[in-house]
């Protein structure tokens, strides 16, 4: 297991962000010790169920692979599904084997890594084994027509945030689908659409604490070696543009007020709905950035605050103005209650292109990724379904730049504050 | 620079390299719709108010973090006329799938 972990690791890396390894050195010394907990706990079952095909279960959204697949050329996507099928019923009778006598508990885990392991060839036949057992999700592009007659379940905010409530309540590394559903109280959810939404939380999770090391260390190299910055003759003075208060985080403090509560994904960062769905990914660990001692700080403070009481109906307390820091776990869990979750990141190529996109169901048989005439009510849909539900992974997977070059890149082009303000 | 403002500027940073996770998940959505840097950037700007340069950026970055696929994306972009739609989406499934089988098997 313990060999697992570090594997896990890298899985999640890489999933997430390949830029992580080649630009900083992500030690997970730097992770609290609760994220190695997290992964030991969740690698125990998920050694014991490698082989097991979980996909069908697990991510109902993913499942939009197979029917993407389905309309591809035939020759291709049949030998990806008879490959995939055989695995995948094998699985499934081991599965429903095992189903009947394992906890839900590793169920759920199982399901975090067999979901990485077996992205997409998988699916196509887990999901077959799988329609006559479940119901559920999937829905998407046209799938309608086939006999999954799977329900999508659209995680919105509000569901997410009730989610991430059963969740801590539980503890994030413990929870269980079942438990989880108990505590969410809703008939509609599955146990199915439960798991594979906490896979993709967790995986979320990772992420966004990856990034915050990631971000504590390249400050720290900033720190260090603020005279030699890339940026040709900045030296110094560049470095400064990447501290307080010369950042000019979000420009302007109006909009951010009067939109707290509204989710409207379609918003840049600076204006609420781009910092909500952005503030959705702050891992619960961190306090939300105080009220602006500075103007400079400008908005989201304030509006996250009351975002947030909105949101999670958390009041935070404790966080007083000038004194940011990572409270210890145990405070606010569910201040950044929505934490969303992306899946697996980088292979899930069609992932969520469907719904989000909006491409409609007959373009897809024929093309299915590729709208050559995207409306603006797609393109509109794709970016808001992207700027609302953070964890959903990414539709293509490309390599992540590293940020240190795209924040090189932008002083060069004269951008001195990020991000900047309204188009 | 006490703790807690280190902290809290690691707080800030991460929330900015979060950003750029989403310009990026932003402009692969574009890639899916087989859209143009420049219509990417618009797209962005109009439905997400993301400042061009922004997109831009990142875009550029993505590009040579993934020579491979922009160049063959460029191409059938040039090739848009003569190819047909499902070639273009073939071509980019298998791109998809490259990316995914380039995944370290767990």
């Amino acid at each position: 297991m313990l060999a697992v972990s570090p594997l896990r690791n890298n899985t999640s890396k890489d999933d997430d962000e390949g830029e992580m390894e080649s630009t900083f050195t992500i030690s997970s010394d730097e992770f609290p010790d609760f994220a190695d907990g997290n992964l030991l706990e969740s690698i125990d079952f998920d050694d014991l169920f490698l082989s097991i095909d979980v996909d069908g279960d697990v991510l109902p959204d993913l499942e939009m692979d197979p029917e993407i697949l389905a309309e591809f050329p035939p020759a291709s996507e049949e030998s990806e599904m008879n490959a995939s099928g055989e695995k995948t019923d094998e699985s499934d009778n081991q599965r429903k084997d095992e189903e009947e006598n394992k906890v839900s508990t590793s169920k759920g885990d199982e399901e975090t890594v067999s979901k990485r392991e077996e992205p997409k060839a998988v699916k196509t036949g887990s999901k077959d084994g799988d329609k006559g057992r479940k119901s559920s999700i999937r829905g998407k592009s046209n799938n309608n027509n086939q006999s999954t007659r799977k329900v999508k379940v659209d995680w919105t905010p509000e569901l997410h945030r009730r989610f991430v409530q059963a969740v801590e309540q539980l503890g994030v590394d413990k929870a269980v689908p079942s438990r989880i559903l108990e505590l969410m109280g809703i008939d509609c959810l599955t146990r199915h659409n439960i798991a594979s939404h906490l896979q993709k939380y967790r995986s979320h999770r990772k992420h966004l604490l990856a990034r915050e090391a990631e971000a504590a260390s390249w400050i720290h190299r900033r720190q260090i070696y603020g005279g030699a910055t890339p940026v040709g003759g900045g030296g110094k003075r560049d470095v400064n543009h990447w501290l307080p208060p010369t950042m000019g985080f979000p420009p302007s403090a109006s909009p951010m007020h009067h939109q707290n509560h509204h989710f409207r994904p379609l918003h840049v960062w600076g204006h609420p709905t781009m910092d909500q769905s952005l503030m959705q990914l702050w891992p619960k660990h961190l306090a939300p950035p105080p009220p602006p001692p500075r103007p400079a700080w400008g908005p989201p403070p304030p509006a996250d605050t009351s975002f947030w009481h909105h949101q999670h109906h958390r009041v935070p307390n404790g966080q007083t103005p000038g004194t940011p820091c990572f409270p210890p776990l145990t405070v606010a869990p569910t201040r950044l209650g929505a934490v969303p979750v992306p899946g697996i990141p980088p292979h899930h190529a069609m992932y969520k292109a469907d719904p989000g996109i909006g491409v409609p169901a007959s373009q897809l048989r024929r093309h299915p990724l590729v709208d050559l005439h995207p409306s603006k009510e797609s393109i509109d849909a794709a970016i808001g379904d992207v700027l609302s539900k953070p964890w959903l992974p990414l539709p293509i997977g490309l390599k992540p730049p590293s940020t240190d070059g795209v924040l090189v890149e932008l002083q060069r082009q004269g951008v001195p504050k990020i991000p900047p303000s309204c188009a | 620079m006490g703790d807690s403002s280190t902290s809290y500027i690691h707080m800030v940073f991460a929330f900015l390299f979060l950003y750029f996770d989403s310009v990026q998940h932003l402009i692969e959505k574009c890639l899916i719709f087989n859209m143009t840097k420049e219509e990417c950037m618009e797209a962005l700007s109009k439905h997400a108010n993301i400042k061009p340069v922004i997109t831009s950026t990142v875009w550029n970055e993505l590009e040579k973090e993934n020579k491979e696929f922009f160049e063959a994306y460029a191409q059938s972009q040039s090739k848009q006329d003569r190819m047909s739609e499902e070639e273009t989406s073939r071509m980019i499934q298998k791109m998809i799938s490259d990316s995914s089988s380039k995944d370290p098997d767990e």
